[in-house]
């Protein structure tokens, strides 16, 4: 038992949980919806990384080693589930794993603290909610697209066009929603109650100070980048890109109907950055951060004494000081020459992508569309650049100009 | 027609309508559920116990109220109304007439007051047109007038018809009565009868759970008008911080303390404490007339509560000390002050743990933590870190009063928090931690100066004593800083670094003692030669020595057995004084006769008085001193000190400011002395040794501690209870810690190192706060005051002691607790430590509580100065010091006694001349009461008797030293202005009102004092006059006080300002012979040795 949480607590530190979600992110995209083999191009590609990442952490680091174990473990598994993932016997017993997982996990005292609190059961459930209409969702498109490459129509085309009732079959089921809802609202309330707790206190804020829990994965955000990249800049182009999405996702393929092979870059993308970018941050600031923004494994005490050193570092640091042997220049411009320079070159990838690598986008979709959807494209992915640069180099900002308060 | 096709659906309707029934009744069940929730409360399960046991209670009351006694009367009654009511039968056609006839004069009556009223109503009304048209100038305003004049004499007819129709109703009234009268009175006595047990029963009902109380708490009914209901107090001007603002306190602690202002729930033991306050208060007539019934049926209240099967436990309790808090007629009454401005907590909370309920111990905590059951007394209890003011746990209650009385040096009924108070005064809390407020500013330091050290003691004795001082005398103030806890435990430092801790440490005391040494002053003092050790020790004993000072450490037990003294073994004011054990073994006899002659010629300082001792006594002294050895303690092992220790030491503070190889260079640069007295300074820098004593080169540093201001609002967090959860303090006493403030502070005080435990830190880094080996008691008294000191503010209306009467008494009180004069005195009721030593309470000094009104300011202020101007009782061995006061310390004390007495300082009844008669009647009466065999009328008859333990001071000093007003009252009631004073009590109270009764009304008859009434015969008109007078204690002690104005000189001796040297007095130079010379201005000549 202590194994098995000691395994899971190394998991699940902050680069360790965002490498792997995002590698069974791909593997089951690869493996189970897109029908991909082992041995293909991309599996051996992948196979290799793992056995790099297994190897390479045998002789640098033991959580890196586990990992690759991990890595390779879930992917084999991945591997030889393949498309039978979305049979709903195997759902059933991905469910009954996972939840008997959850039900153990409550007998630890630890877990428990933090899992039941009643601020924190929405999202244990939001988990298993997710988890479920996801798997929902795509086991349709898997069946969907098993069809229409035999030849046959979307399963949803096959429903008769014919008219209902608006009573009962809307109003009714409707109402009976609504009671349904109700109760268990009532029965959540009674169960779980809100205590109006002291009056606030500037010189005693609670550690951790946590932000509602829609917001914890924007929270998560500001430890890799400046508040005002991570409070404006990106919501902001969160809310912008959400509503873009119609204009720039023209595929009229995959309408009315669930299918993944037909739009597998759209959803491939979304499905990311809100599964990987923005849900698991949520969950990872609700059930993984402690006091003082600390990382703790789900089954770690949540110590107030715990210290993790700050030894972050700039680039212009670790070029001028380290790489070249020479102090910082006194003149920003000068000082911050190269990440400025690094990041000017990260916005000119549109075009210089639509050349090479995305040419098919930039043809498919038209100019406008194509550096639209590229930019916002570009900007999502900078979070888990940033996230890696920090956990591989211990990278402070690739761009600091205190002068002008200007961090990037 | 065909029968319509079946609709297809996309569901089954018997499906959904099973889903529908199912999930309605649901609904309606979690509905019902969240009434309930909402019904269900913590308090009304309190408020419904409350009810039943006063139920009880009331129905028990009823009980004894309805005895076989008041049965009889009752029924004897209904008798004679039986009786009554045949005769009525008996006559029924009379009684039939006179009632129909009193009710046609009814209606008559009726109609002619309507009458009377409608045609005043009318009236009103006419007069107000009337006045209209006047004022207008309206044509018809005559007439109108006219009318109006008709219209007033018709309704002055009719008022005289009304009140004929009224008479002959009346008449027929009272012929219609007769018949029913007897009834009615027989009616009127029973309802008497019952009156108490109606009451009760009226009681009862708003106690009981009839039909009402089940409809008005009803659920979701229970918002109109609920037997159980949230009480709260709104306190306009408390407030609870917010942090932003201030927000009124409501208190809503009544809500199960259901019986916190009601009298009759007391816990047997507060019951018992009140009987004998209110039985002794009884005695001593200090109770209003009119109250004595309701105080003996309070007595018989409290004595039913000590005999009753079980203790009421809490909530249920009435508050102790109703006449101090919370009752209406309470200096502290709930409606103003409520219950949290006091206690803390959380003032709207009604749940116990939300309530801010603070455990005292460790297992209390454990107790109230299970969940929830009343009569094992658990209460589902959680540490809230979040609640920023949580209540003072029971032990430190008294914290409360500080915020409204810290302009006060003793609080009334605050015994504790006033002994801890003193305790931070003396120990010396406030030098290193600084505490801005009026009681610990302008205080002497709490130890001595240390600039002569030199000249009073040797460096081997010190470096002893610095390292342990409690191994020197179990009841030092001085706290122990070196070895402890976090340096050289065994089970907190592990062996490696214990030992070089050790080396350390050693060092560190070897420094210190060096740097002391090499800085003090070297002057030379001759001692006093000849000196008996006998003599000195009796004279240790009767001079007043052991007001301040204790001369054993060893304690005796109850039970007989012998152990080491503790400090508070002692009363704190003979602690103020060191310990006089071991004083040989640690001076310098030369100092030590120098010293016992005149402490300020040492340094200005001084606390201790000068006791104008002789050459002889204080060499006498001396010589008894000396005999006080304590040669172990000189045995004790002194390590040397490790060469590297010191070069570490030394280089870790000369790297704050230079390089290691500047260090380096300059330590090679130094000798091992000049480490040692670099290492000194640096060192009593680090440990603050001068916020207590004064040390050469230190003026003007900051006190090194926190400053505790504000400390009892610090929030939790903010304090670091590192990782101990238990510790063994020095006496063995194995405590555990709680997670709250106040168990942080005691056991900061208990054992102040505790918190190193298990923690890695430099040598420096280590906590440095000493170990004062503070009992339980002590450490939970500083805790207290600590917990009481917080940002609060409070209402200036609600202080204490700001009114500028207030502000001069307290003072004076300051003034008094810091010159320790309570070892010797009384003052506001409590003190004179020395009594301990002397068993002849004729012997002892004065009981000042009285002493405003009693002294003349002029006198006291002279006294105060130089206590040699008068001798009141010149039989008592114990002197009263000399303590070189300037004017204004004088002044401050002669306000304060003035302002306590409720008096005016200066007044010119000393002039006032008496008329003979008054002088010739006083000294008859003197005669009578035989005040002579005390009291020496002159100063030739104060040594007359042998006896002295019965003298009493002699009364021609009276005019120049007692208040014109004074003696009179004082003769009528020595015993109450005093208790147990020696003066007896010539004119008792009566038991039944309280007034003065003359033994010499009935003496003055008597034979034995035939010859004092032919004297005083011709003083008053005739003997009725005399014997008129002779009851009259006023004017009896009146006359008294006249003949003892005559009795002495009107003027006195003044004191003479202070010599100008006395502040800089030195020794006497070291060829003039000291002994036989008498005190005479000294010689400044300063000698320095070596350097």
């Amino acid at each position: 038992m202590t194994f098995i949480k000691n395994y899971v607590n190394m998991l699940s530190g902050a680069s360790s949980s965002f490498i792997l979600l995002s590698v069974l992110f791909l593997f089951i995209v690869y493996f189970c919806l897109l029908d991909g083999r082992v041995r293909s191009r991309g599996g051996m590609a992948m196979l290799a990384f793992g056995i790099l990442l297994t190897v390479g952490g045998l002789i640098f680091s033991f959580p890196t080693f586990v990992l690759g174990l991990t890595y390779l473990a879930s992917m084999f598994l991945l591997a030889w589930l393949g498309p039978r993932i979305w049979e709903k016997r195997i759902g059933l017993y991905i469910l009954v794993i996972l939840s008997v997982a959850f039900g153990l996990s409550m007998l630890d005292p630890q877990f428990f603290l933090i899992a039941g609190k009643p601020d924190n059961v929405p999202i244990a459930a939001m988990i298993f909610l997710l988890g479920f209409f996801t798997w929902l969702a795509l086991r349709k498109a898997y069946l969907n697209d098993r069809a229409m490459a035999a030849g046959g129509i979307p399963f949803e085309k096959t429903e008769s066009d014919e008219k209902l009732f608006t009573w009962p079959d809307l109003v009714y089921t409707e109402m009976l929603c609504m009671i349904i809802l109700s109760v268990v609202m009532v029965v959540w309330s009674l169960a779980l109650r809100a205590p109006l707790e002291e009056a606030a206190n500037p010189t005693t804020s609670p550690n951790p100070a946590k932000a509602p829990w829609y917001f914890l994965g924007l929270q998560e955000m500001l430890v890799y980048f400046d508040p005002w990249l991570a409070g404006v800049v990106l919501p902001t182009l969160i809310v912008v890109g959400l509503m873009a999405i119609p204009y720039i996702d023209t595929n009229p393929r995959g309408n009315g109907y669930y299918s993944f092979r037909e739009r597998k870059w759209e959803l491939g993308i979304f499905l990311y950055g809100f599964l990987v970018l923005w849900s698991f941050l949520i969950i990872t600031g609700t059930f993984l951060r402690g006091p003082n923004w600390n990382f703790f494994g789900p089954y770690e005490y949540w110590d107030l004494n715990k210290l993790v050193p700050l030894v972050s570092i700039n680039l212009s640091e670790l070029i001028w000081v380290k790489a070249l042997g020479m102090p910082l220049p006194k003149l920003w411009l000068i000082r911050e020459f190269f990440g400025l320079a690094l990041v000017g070159l990260y916005l000119a990838l549109p075009p210089i992508l639509a050349r090479v690598g995305f040419r098919r986008f930039y043809l498919k979709m038209g100019a406008a569309r194509y550096y639209v959807g590229t930019f916002l494209f570009l900007m999502m992915m900078s979070l888990p650049i940033k996230m890696f640069l920090r956990w591989l180099f211990n990278l402070k900002y690739i761009v600091q100009v205190q002068e002008v308060f200007f961090n990037i | 027609m065909k029968p319509q096709e079946p609709i297809p659906h996309n569901y089954s309707m018997q499906t959904l309508n099973k889903i529908f029934a199912i999930s309605s009744i649901a609904l309606l069940m979690v509905t019902g559920a969240m009434v309930g929730y909402d019904y269900i409360r913590g308090w009304k399960k309190f408020q419904f116990e409350f009810l039943r046991m006063q139920r009880q209670r009331i129905e028990q009351e009823i009980k004894t109220a309805s005895d076989a006694q008041t049965a009889d009367r009752l029924r004897e009654l209904d008798k004679q109304v039986k009786v009554s009511q045949r005769e009525i039968a008996k006559n029924r056609e009379q009684y039939r007439a006179s009632q129909a006839e009193a009710e046609r004069w009814e209606g008559k009556h009726y109609a002619a007051d309507q009458d009377f009223r409608f045609a005043k109503a009318t009236l009103d009304a006419a007069r107000y047109e009337t006045e209209l048209a006047i004022t207008q100038k309206a044509r018809d305003a005559g007439a109108r007038r006219r009318d109006y004049a008709e219209r007033s004499a018709h309704v002055d007819q009719l008022q005289i018809r009304l009140q004929e129709v009224t008479r002959s109703r009346d008449a027929a009234r009272a012929r219609a009565d007769v018949w029913v009268k007897k009834v009615k009175d027989l009616e009127d006595q029973r309802s008497e009868t019952t009156a108490a047990i109606d009451r009760l029963n009226k009681q009862l009902t708003t106690v009981s759970a009839n039909s009402h109380f089940f409809i008005l708490n009803a659920p979701m009914l229970d918002f109109i008008n609920p037997t159980f209901k949230v009480d709260q107090v709104v306190l306009k001007d408390m407030f609870v911080d917010m942090n932003y603002m201030g927000v009124p306190r409501v208190d809503r602690c009544t809500t199960c303390h259901r019986a916190i202002d009601r009298q009759g729930f007391e816990s047997k033991k507060e019951a018992a404490r009140m009987q004998g306050e209110l039985e002794s208060k009884l005695d001593a007539f200090k109770i209003q007339p009119q109250q004595v019934e309701d105080t003996r049926a309070r007595i018989e209240q409290l004595k039913k509560i000590q005999a009753g099967p079980r203790d009421i436990l809490n909530p249920y309790r009435t508050h102790p000390k109703l006449d101090t808090f919370v009752g209406s007629a309470s200096p502290h009454p709930m409606s103003d002050y409520g219950c949290t401005a006091c206690h803390r907590g959380s003032d709207r909370a009604t749940e116990f743990g939300r309530a801010g309920h603070t455990p005292m111990s460790r297992k209390q905590e454990r107790r109230w933590s299970k969940g929830w059951d009343y009569d094992k007394r658990n209460w589902g209890y959680k540490v809230n870190p979040f609640l920023d003011t949580p209540m003072y746990p029971r032990q430190n209650l008294q914290a409360g009063c500080v915020k409204c009385h810290a302009g006060q040096v003793s609080i009334n009924q605050g015994e504790e928090i006033t002994r801890g108070t003193r305790m931070v005064e003396l120990y010396g809390c406030h030098a290193c931690h600084k505490i801005s407020n009026w009681r610990f500013s302008n205080l002497r330091k709490p130890g001595p100066d240390l600039t002569g050290i030199a000249e009073k003691t040797t460096p081997q004795w010190a470096i002893r004593w610095i390292a342990e001082p409690h191994e020197f005398r179990s009841t030092t103030r001085m706290p122990s800083f070196f070895y402890q806890r976090n340096m050289v435990d065994p089970h907190v430092v592990e062996r490696r670094e214990r030992e070089g801790n050790i080396k350390k440490q050693d060092a560190e005391v070897h420094a210190i003692t060096s740097y002391l040494f090499d800085k003090s002053t070297r002057r030379k003092w001759i001692g006093g030669m000849g000196g008996d050790a006998q003599r000195g020790a009796s004279l240790v004993e009767s001079v007043g020595c052991l007001g301040c000072h204790v001369t054993t450490e060893s304690f005796t037990e109850e039970g007989g057995k012998v152990r080491k003294a503790k400090r508070d073994d002692f009363p704190l004011e003979r602690n103020y004084g060191f310990n006089l054990t071991g004083t040989g073994t640690k001076s310098n006899p030369d100092w030590l006769f120098n010293w016992l002659k005149n402490p300020k010629g040492y340094y200005h300082d001084a606390p201790m008085p000068d006791l104008r001792l002789t050459d002889q006594e204080a060499a006498d002294i001396t010589a008894y001193l000396m005999t006080l050895q304590k040669r172990d303690f000189m045995q004790r092992p002194v390590r040397n000190v490790d060469r590297a220790a010191l070069r570490e030491l030394s280089k870790s503070y000369l790297i704050n400011t230079l390089t290691d190889k500047d260090a380096e260079a300059r330590l090679k640069s130094m000798s091992d002395n000049d480490q040692l007295v670099y290492l000194g300074q640096r060192t009593i820098e680090k440990y603050g040794c001068y916020s207590c004593h004064t040390i050469k080169g230190f003026d003007g540093l900051k006190p090194i501690g926190t400053e505790l201001t504000i400390e009892g609002s610090k929030n939790l967090h903010l304090f670091d209870f590192g990782f101990a959860h238990d510790y063994k303090a020095h006496d063995g006493k194995k405590e555990h810690i709680l997670h709250t403030v106040p168990s942080w502070i005691y056991t900061k005080t208990r054992s102040p190192r505790v918190w190193d435990d298990k923690r890695e830190k430099n040598y420096h880094d280590k906590l440095k706060m000493p170990n004062f080996h503070l009992s339980v008691d002590e450490a939970n008294s500083i805790t207290s005051v600590v917990l009481g000191l917080t940002k609060e503010k409070v209402d200036s209306a609600k202080l204490a002691g700001s009114d500028s009467r207030s502000r001069i008494i307290e003072e004076g009180r300051k003034s008094i607790s810091q010159h320790n004069c309570r070892a010797c005195h009384v003052l506001d009721g409590y003190g004179r430590a020395i009594a301990q030593t002397i068993s002849d309470p004729g012997m002892l000094p004065p009981d000042l509580t009285p002493q405003g009104e009693r002294v003349q300011s002029e006198w006291l202020f002279n006294f105060l100065k130089d206590p040699t101007v008068m001798t009141m009782r010149p039989w008592l061995s114990v002197r009263m010091p000399t303590f070189h006061f300037s004017d204004q310390e004088t002044n401050t004390l002669v306000t304060h006694f003035a302002a306590a007495g409720n008096v005016s300082q200066f007044d010119t009844t000393r002039n006032l001349v008496p008329d003979a008669r008054s002088v010739a009647v006083g000294q008859q009466i003197f005669n009578m009461l035989r005040c002579i065999q005390c009291h020496p009328t002159g100063p030739a008859a104060a040594t007359a008797s042998a006896d002295a333990a019965s003298l009493a001071p002699a009364l021609n000093l009276a005019r120049v030293r007692l208040r014109h007003d004074w003696i009179p009252d004082w003769v009528r009631r020595p015993n109450e202005i005093i208790p147990g004073t020696k003066m007896p009590t010539n004119f008792p109270r009566d038991p039944k009102d309280g007034h003065f009764i003359s033994p010499l009304a009935d003496a003055i008859n008597s034979p034995a004092f035939a010859a004092q009434k032919s004297g005083l015969l011709p003083y008053f008109r005739d003997e009725a006059e005399l014997t008129k007078t002779m009851s009259d204690a006023v004017a009896l002690t009146n006359y008294l006080r006249d003949y003892i104005w005559t009795l002495g000189p009107s003027q006195m001796r003044t004191a003479s300002p202070a010599p100008e040297g006395l502040k800089t007095i030195v020794p006497t130079d070291r060829g003039s012979p000291s002994i036989g010379k008498a005190r005479g201005t000294p010689e400044v000549k300063v000698e320095r040795a070596g350097r």
